[in-house]
């Protein structure tokens, strides 16, 4: 009589050895088709190649926007805009000057990516978005030894301001549509 | 007496495959959840770190470029080696440069070949197909590393224009500030 009611309790029992092989084959599978990091794109296209094209400019009217950023080891040159950055008319240079960066690197040089003042620049390019509310081209224009990483940085703290909001929440847009220009050598 | 502490010790070694099963239900779990079916994949390795981007575009299928610190590979296959020169500007450092002799101008000759054959195949698909789905539009996914410089990716982005593809889609890792 004991015997018989061992023999029904074990066969109540779960099996779960098969469960447990299905599982274990499942997971390296898995495992090798999971991705744990996201990946995105930024797009970018190439400067347009053709004839200048002479526009009829009203006089009152703003000068156009060209924004250009020049990035180069000494800081970030905005140019094309001088009509927000200095209202009361550029500097004067000496013959062969060269204009100063617009975001100067701390010393003379930016040794590293952190060096570069990347909250300055969308600032500035905060107070021209402000004066061109429908231009959203910028021209990136990097020199030869930039490296990749600092152009990107460049390429996000161009395209939206995240400290600055839009209505429905989302990062105030800034000039998305980047094109890279051949670079200064 | 011998028999029953036999019996008990059989039965205090059996496996305890409950908790195991537990725990394993919940790697399932995390791991169907981090399954990925995108488009594209990276092979990350020491000379392929890509840059971190605050972009949020997702990524299509294109002709894959991948530019490391070592190799440029179209679509899975080596194209060419890049080479480590002595920098000119600053003496004792070595900055990663496309060799002279691969080299007309700024186009690099066998990737502008290479990518001039994968062209001329998305445009055949197109022709055949006729569907606009397929309609060739010259994009192109650039995967390079982040410590490259500009240099060798200007000449490469040179070449792709040459080769008809001018709609660069720079792949980068989601994330930061």
């Amino acid at each position: 009589m004991a015997r018989k009611r061992t023999a029904l309790a074990d066969a109540d029992e779960l099996d779960l050895v098969p469960i447990m092989n299905l599982v274990t084959i499942l997971i390296p599978f898995i495992l090798m088709a999971s991705s744990f990091v996201t990946l995105a794109v930024i797009d970018s296209t190439l400067p347009a190649i053709g004839q200048p094209q002479q526009v009829e400019q009203d006089p009152d009217d703003k000068p156009p926007l060209m924004l250009s950023l020049m990035v180069t080891n000494m800081g970030i040159t905005v140019a094309g805009a001088d009509a927000v950055l200095f209202p009361e008319g550029a500097p004067e240079l000496a013959e062969g000057e060269d204009r100063p960066p617009t975001i100067p690197c701390p010393g003379s040089e930016c040794s590293d990516l952190e060096s570069y003042d990347f909250a300055e620049l969308t600032r500035i390019l905060g107070m021209i978005k402000d004066e061109y509310p429908d231009d959203e081209n910028v021209i990136l224009v990097p020199e030869s030894r930039i490296p990749y990483e600092l152009i990107v940085k460049v390429m996000d703290h161009s395209r939206e301001d995240v400290d600055a909001k839009n209505a429905d929440g989302t990062p105030r847009t800034l000039f998305p549509f980047v094109v890279i220009a051949g670079g200064a050598e | 007496m011998a028999l029953k502490k036999a019996q008990r010790k059989q039965e205090e070694g059996g496996l305890t495959i409950t908790s195991m099963m537990d725990m394993m239900t919940i790697i399932l779990v995390f791991l169907l959840k981090s399954y990925s079916t995108d488009d594209i994949s990276v092979a990350a390795s020491d000379d392929l770190v890509l840059p971190v981007s605050t972009t949020m575009v997702k990524p299509q299928l294109a002709v894959n470029l991948v530019v490391t610190r070592s190799i440029v590979v179209v679509d899975g296959v080596e194209v060419l080696r890049l080479t480590e020169e002595a920098d000119e500007e600053n003496p004792g450092d070595m900055i990663v440069a496309v060799p002279e002799d691969e080299k007309k101008g700024q186009l690099i000759t066998r990737l502008y070949d290479r990518l001039l054959e994968k062209a001329e195949d998305a445009k055949q698909l197109a022709e055949m197909t006729g569907s606009e789905d397929h309609e060739f539009k010259g994009r192109i996914l650039l995967q390079c590393d982040k410590n490259l410089p500009f240099s060798v990716i200007r000449e490469v982005m040179y070449t792709a224009g040459q080769a008809q593809f001018s709609e660069f889609r720079f792949v980068v890792y989601q994330g930061g500030t």
